[in-house]
Parts: structure tokens; C-alpha cells; sequence
């Protein structure tokens, strides 16, 4: 069993440890003898969408994301129909933003995204930042008894989900996708997009082996993921939820 | 030939640096000799290197602990910087310093200089480069037998100071401030009122007389010496309006607080981790440096709050027959540093790592996973055991078994007495080397707890300290 990752501009969108993602993916195949390729993909490489069975786009400063969102763009309509044919991904942060319709600057600029989502993003005039918790809603099969979501959020843009789209969590603690409707993240097809930092894979084992299953069962694998001793992962989940659930 | 003298210099100094590190000295200014005998411009010719330039830090108090905090705000921006420690603010401490950051084919270690320099140095040194940014701290008594008059030193520091170098100035004290007269791209910092702040002064103090027309200045209130908000009635002379000012100037038990206002949408408190008054000075010297260089309010903020003077940076005591080093850590590049240290020094290794995440460590800490511990796995490291403690413990135990390491290595053990309490349970032979790794707010409670345990602070002479850059 194979899978292929590839990591979207690990060179530019390396912020808040975003690569633990990868990490975690990479660690949990390795663990039930799941070969996983990583595939760094930069400015100007050649994508093809085909090949890939996990894309990871992560976040960057506004000056690196605007320099890759040309390049990207590029390659837009390849994407977005790996995604319609349910290509696993996973957007964070910048990365989620970048996959909506575009980006409004506080001078009322817009900024184009992908338009692979009908979801779009308004600069904030606040930072929202800290710890979150989110009670995910939309659940797939899962190994573990885990039903939070937990992170660590840094955006100052507000991004507003369109009607057809379902959120990833509801928002027990932080601000989530704009502080203003208690929704976090986005869930369409395979794709997951979320404000979540922390990195968000390795303290939430479950949402690392949704991914995994379903990139196994596109590919004609058997998604049935054989059970991790995730006692670490667990424990460094729940202590996120003790400390700061009601703080 | 010049190019020959050039290399030689760079080489033979360098070697001669290696050789008395290896031997236990200290061995910055001696290599700086040798290195100007042979090639007399060698500052020139290192300094080129170094792409983003060079700021100097000039003034008769302060100039370390400015540089430092500059140091440490510049790498919480994430800046490369190389900066001298202080005694080698002369010009073969100064030389001695860029060959320690520059590599054997001249490549420039860094990419931002910071060199404190002692006053009668400038000259010299602004012959040799022209600083981005000069910062003067304030002008003191202190070295009137040095160097003669204290007029004579200003004026010398004044007159060697390119045109073309940012100023970066102490509003409050009058000797200091009038070198920005008449020049362009001048930065004042100062303050509005200090908690001491009087009206009146009995104090004997230096620049009683306007430095531009003679007459005495008057005062509206005095900081401490002759600094304060002073003007003078006959040439009009006065305290410029500050770009980084200070205000609501609070001691706390842990420091000193203050507010500087901007944007609006910017928190404007800080807090230092230092006690006195002169160090609220350094602070903002270092402030309104950083600003000029570009770095967020944000990460000024961090970078003043998570200083550390030299305890808990390679700080060492000894644990039954063996070391113990504390060490703080506080971001991917520091801790990158640290590991590779510990990986090359081929002994088994015990590791307690406390990770908090309060304000002065950063409420993130996610940055644990921009650090690259998977170094002890893929050189094969002798690792005993990893005590993960802290706010963090679990979040630090996690990252471990992601790089890589047998869950069994790994304890947590939340509470720091308890962690360290498991750490001397322990029986360590004296080739065993133990390392405690805090992030900061975690580094002031295990450090007391190594001093009252009467751990026995092992003195440093003869342990060369782990050069950070």
C-alpha cells in the first residue's frame, strides 16, 4: 500500500509548525506499514493533481502567499477538479483562505482566490488569536472516541462560509472562521480547511486517519485503519480541553 | 597583495580563535591582534559581508545590555544576527568578533551586525564601515581619564558619525540629543516621567550648560542625572518630541513596565524583565532600533519580555559525578542550536524539557514542531531518558514520539519540583551529561530549585560557553 503527499510550497508556507501535519501523516502510515511519499512541490514545479492522493496547503505571511497564489492559480482548474473528483486535502489557515473566492483587504482590494469553495474572506481589524476548541459536527467513521477538535489560532481575516457549505466544528472555545457566527473550518468532499494551527494532526489523531481512510479508499485500498496507540495524542488533546474549555 | 594579506588574516586568525577555544580561553581580542597586524582593514573587509549591514551601539553606560536586548528582540523577528559580548567593544575585540562570525571562505555567519563599541572606537570603526544605524545610549563621567574632556569624546563620536547613518538617540539626555542637530533620519527615544522623577535635582550632573549656546539649562523635571525634560530659554534648545516614548512607567516585582503608544490596533504595553531605571532606557534604545530595522511591535514586545541576561544560558551545575547545563529555549533557531550541541558531544544524554506557554514564552507553541529533534535520531543519539515538564508536557512528550523517539524514553511529569525531583533520583555515571531545557517562564523556578538544592554551581572557568549567534 502507497500513498503519494504532496506538500504545497513547504519552502514558503512554513509558519506555526504547520509541517507537523505532514509529520503526523507520514508517522501514522509508517505505523501500520502504509508506504507514504512525500512530494515537495515549490514555485514553478510540475503538479500533477493526478498523481496526488493528499495535497497539504499550509499558511503563510501575506507577502509569501501572495507571491505563490499566482502560481497556483495557474493550476486552478486542474485542482479543482481533482477535488469535484474527491482528491484528499487539507487547507490551513492561509491555505483555507486561498481555496475561497477571494480575499477583501481592509481598502476593499480583492484579492482572487482559487474559487474552488463558495467561501470568501474579509481582513479583519483584529487579531484573533489563542486556543481553540471546536465540537466537530460533521463526522465521518472514526477509531477514536475523540469528538473535539482542539488548536491554536492566528488570523486576522474573517472568512465567511457560502450556503451549500458545511463547517468542519462549532466553536466551544476561541473565535474559529470569523468570531461571529461560532463556526471553525470547512468540510466539502475529502477536503478539510481550518484556522487550526497547534499543528492540528498530531494532537487530533482522528482527523489525521479520516484523511488517511479516505485517501485509502479512493485509491481502492481497504480504509479500514488498523488501531494506533494514540495514549500520547489523547492525553495532549485533553489537556488543551482541561486547561482552557472554561477558562 | 592586499587580497593576500586579506585571507591570511582571516585564516591565521581564525585558527589562532580555534586553538584557544580548544584550550579553554576565552579567545576573542588575541586573534583580533594578530588578524589587524597582518591586515590592517580586515573590519572593512569582514564587514562587507554581512548583507544586512551593521548598527553600532555607542554611549558611556548601557551598551551591552542594549545590545543584547536589541540581539534578542532582532531574533525573536527572526533575524540572523552576529553581535560581540561584552569587553570586546575595541577594535580587536571588534575584529575578533567578525571572525568568529565569518567562516574560513569569508561568508558572513550572519546577516546583521550589531557591535556595542566603545566611544573612543567610533572614529576608527565608521573609517572602517558605514553603520546603518548608530544608537547613543547617554554620555557619563565615567572615562574622563580615558579620554579627556566628556565634551571632547561627544564631539569626537558626533563628528565621526557618517551622514548617511540612522540615529538612533536618548531625547532625555541633553549631551546625547544635541547630536541629531541638524542632521536628517533621526530617532529619539525617551521617556515622559519616571516613577523617581522630580522637579527638582540636588544631584551633581553632567551637561548642565546648553551645549549649543553655553546658558544653563532649565529644567521642567529631572529622570536621574541630567536626564529629564529640560529646555534652553535663551537659544531655545530643547528635549525633542521622542519617536518611541515611554509612558505609565511602572516597577514591578519581576521588571519594569511601560507603555508606548502606536497604531491603534497594537497592544502598546510592554515589560522588561530587568530591574532599574537606566535598563528602561536600554529597553527603549533597543526598541526604537528594532522599529527602524522594521520589526513588528509584536515582535518587540516578545523579544523585551523574554530577555535573559547570562543566567540560564549554558548555565552549569553539577549533579552527583556529573554535569548538569540549563539552558533557556525559546525558538526553532535557538533550540536547532541547542541540539546539535548536545548531538556532538557523543556522550548518553538525559534530557528534561520544560515547555510553558504564558505570555513571556509565547501562548503558541507550536513552534515545537519548526524544531528538529528528529537530529537525535538520525545521529543516532544516546538518549536515557526525556523528563517532558511544563504547561506543555504533553504537547512536548507528542513531538518526541513524532520524531521518532521509543515511548518508553519518554516522562511526563507536569509540575517542574516533581520533574526535576525525578531527574535526581537518577544515578548518573560522569560520563553521562544532563541537560534542563525551559522555555522562560519555566527557567527562573528550575534554576531556583538547582541553586537551593544545593547542586553545587559548577564554576565556569575553564568551560568555554556555547557560542549563539
Amino acid at each position: 500500500m502507497k500513498l503519494i503527499l504532496y506538500h504545497l510550497y513547504p519552502d514558503l508556507l512554513d509558519l506555526y509548525g504547520d509541517r507537523g501535519n505532514v509529520m503526523a501523516l507520514k508517522a501514522r502510515c509508517r505505523w501500520r506499514n502504509i508506504e507514504m511519499e512525500i512530494r515537495r512541490v515549490s514555485l514553478g514545479d510540475d503538479i500533477d493533481f493526478s498523481q496526488a492522493d493528499i495535497v497539504f496547503l499550509g499558511g503563510g505571511s501575506d507577502r509569501e502567499q501572495s507571491i505563490l497564489v499566482e502560481d497556483l492559480s495557474a493550476r486552478a482548474t486542474e485542482l479543482k477538479q481533482a477535488v469535484e473528483e474527491g482528491l484528499v486535502m487539507l487547507a490551513i489557515c492561509g491555505g483555507y483562505q486561498l481555496l475561497g473566492k477571494y480575499y477583501r483587504t481592509a481598502d476593499g482590494q480583492e484579492i482572487p482566490g482559487l474559487e474552488i469553495l463558495d467561501l470568501y474572506t474579509v481582513a479583519g481589524n483584529k487579531r484573533l488569536i489563542g486556543n481553540v476548541i471546536a465540537e466537530i459536527t460533521t463526522f465521518g467513521k472514526d477509531l477514536s472516541e475523540l469528538t473535539t477538535l482542539v488548536g491554536f489560532e492566528n488570523h486576522s481575516g474573517k472568512t465567511y462560509l457560502g450556503p451549500e457549505l458545511k463547517h468542519l466544528g462549532k466553536i466551544l472555545k476561541g473565535y474559529g472562521n470569523n468570531g461571529e457566527d461560532g463556526l471553525e473550518g470547512v468540510r466539502y468532499k475529502n477536503i478539510w480547511g481550518t484556522y487550526l494551527h497547534g499543528p492540528l494532526l498530531p494532537k487530533n489523531p482522528h482527523i489525521a486517519d479520516q484523511l488517511l481512510g479516505a485517501a485509502l479508499s479512493r485509491k481502492g485500498y481497504d480504509a479500514n485503519l488498523s488501531r494506533l496507540d494514540d495514549n500520547l495524542e489523547k492525553a495532549a488533546h485533553t489537556a488543551i480541553i482541561n486547561r482552557f474549555r472554561n477558562s | 597583495m592586499t587580497a593576500v594579506r586579506f585571507w591570511l588574516g582571516l585564516w591565521l586568525g581564525k585558527i589562532i580563535g580555534s586553538v584557544l577555544k580548544f584550550l579553554g580561553k576565552k579567545g576573542t581580542t588575541f586573534p583580533g591582534v594578530i588578524a589587524q597586524k597582518i591586515c590592517p582593514d580586515i573590519i572593512k573587509r569582514l564587514a562587507v559581508a554581512f548583507v544586512e549591514g551593521t548598527v553600532i551601539i555607542t554611549g558611556t553606560n548601557g551598551k551591552t545590555t542594549t545590545n543584547n536586548l536589541l540581539a534578542s528582540i532582532l531574533q525573536t523577528a527572526g533575524k540572523k544576527v552576529a553581535f560581540n559580548r561584552e569587553g570586546a567593544n575595541m577594535i580587536t575585540g571588534i575584529t575578533g568578533t567578525l571572525l568568529q562570525n565569518t567562516s574560513f571562505t569569508g561568508k558572513a555567519k550572519a546577516s546583521l551586525l550589531l557591535l556595542e563599541a566603545d566611544e573612543a572606537t567610533v572614529p576608527y570603526l565608521c573609517r572602517q564601515l558605514t553603520p546603518n544605524l548608530a544608537v547613543i545610549t547617554n554620555f557619563f563621567r565615567d572615562q574622563l581619564d580615558r579620554y579627556g574632556e566628556l565634551d571632547t569624546t561627544i564631539r569626537l563620536v558626533k563628528e565621526a558619525l557618517p551622514p548617511c547613518t540612522g540615529l538612533i538617540l536618548n531625547a532625555d539626555d541633553p549631551l546625547v540629543a544635541q547630536i541629531g542637530g541638524g542632521r536628517t533620519g533621526v530617532f529619539y527615544y525617551g521617556t515622559e516621567r519616571l516613577p523617581v522623577s522630580r522637579k527638582e535635582s540636588k544631584e551633581s550632573r553632567e551637561g548642565r550648560y546648553c551645549s549649543r549656546c553655553g546658558d544653563e539649562l532649565t529644567y521642567e523635571l529631572f529622570h536621574y542625572g541630567q536626564l529629564g525634560i529640560y529646555q534652553c530659554l535663551k537659544c531655545g534648545f530643547k528635549r525633542p518630541q521622542p519617536y518611541i516614548e515611554a509612558q505609565e512607567v511602572n516597577r514591578k516585582e519581576t521588571g519594569i513596565s511601560f507603555r508606548v503608544d502606536g497604531d491603534f490596533r497594537v497592544n502598546g504595553d510592554y515589560e522588561i524583565p530587568l530591574q532599574g531605571y537606566y535598563n528602561l532606557y536600554n529597553a527603549l534604545a533597543a526598541f526604537c532600533a528594532a522599529d527602524r530595522l522594521g520589526v513588528s511591535r509584536e515582535n518587540i514586545r516578545q523579544g523585551l519580555i523574554s530577555f535573559v541576561s547570562d543566567a540560564g544560558r549554558m548555565e552549569q551545575f553539577s549533579l552527583q559525578s556529573c554535569l548538569l547545563t540549563l539552558t533557556l529555549v525559546k525558538n526553532p533557531t535557538g533550540f536547532n542550536q541547542v541540539i546539535n550541541t548536545l548531538a556532538g558531544m557523543g556522550k548518553p544524554l538525559c534530557l528534561l524539557i520544560a515547555i510553558n506557554d504564558l505570555a513571556a514564552d509565547g501562548r503558541d507553541i507550536s513552534w515545537l514542531w519548526d524544531v528538529d529533534f528528529e537530529t537525535f535520531i538520525t545521529k543516532e543519539v544516546a538518549i536515557n531518558l526525556v523528563i517532558c515538564s511544563g504547561l506543555r508536557a504533553d504537547d512536548m512528550a507528542l513531538r518526541l514520539k513524532y520524531a521518532g523517539f521509543n515511548e518508553q524514553q519518554i516522562v511526563v511529569k507536569h509540575e517542574l519540583k516533581e520533574a526535576m525531583a525525578l531527574l535526581e533520583a537518577r544515578q548518573f555515571l560522569s560520563e553521562d551529561a544532563v541537560f534542563v531545557l525551559p522555555t522562560y517562564t519555566a527557567l527562573f523556578p528550575l534554576r531556583e530549585i538547582l541553586t537551593s538544592k544545593n547542586l553545587g554551581k559548577k564554576p565556569s572557568s575553564g568551560q568555554t560557553k556555547a557560542e549563539c549567534i
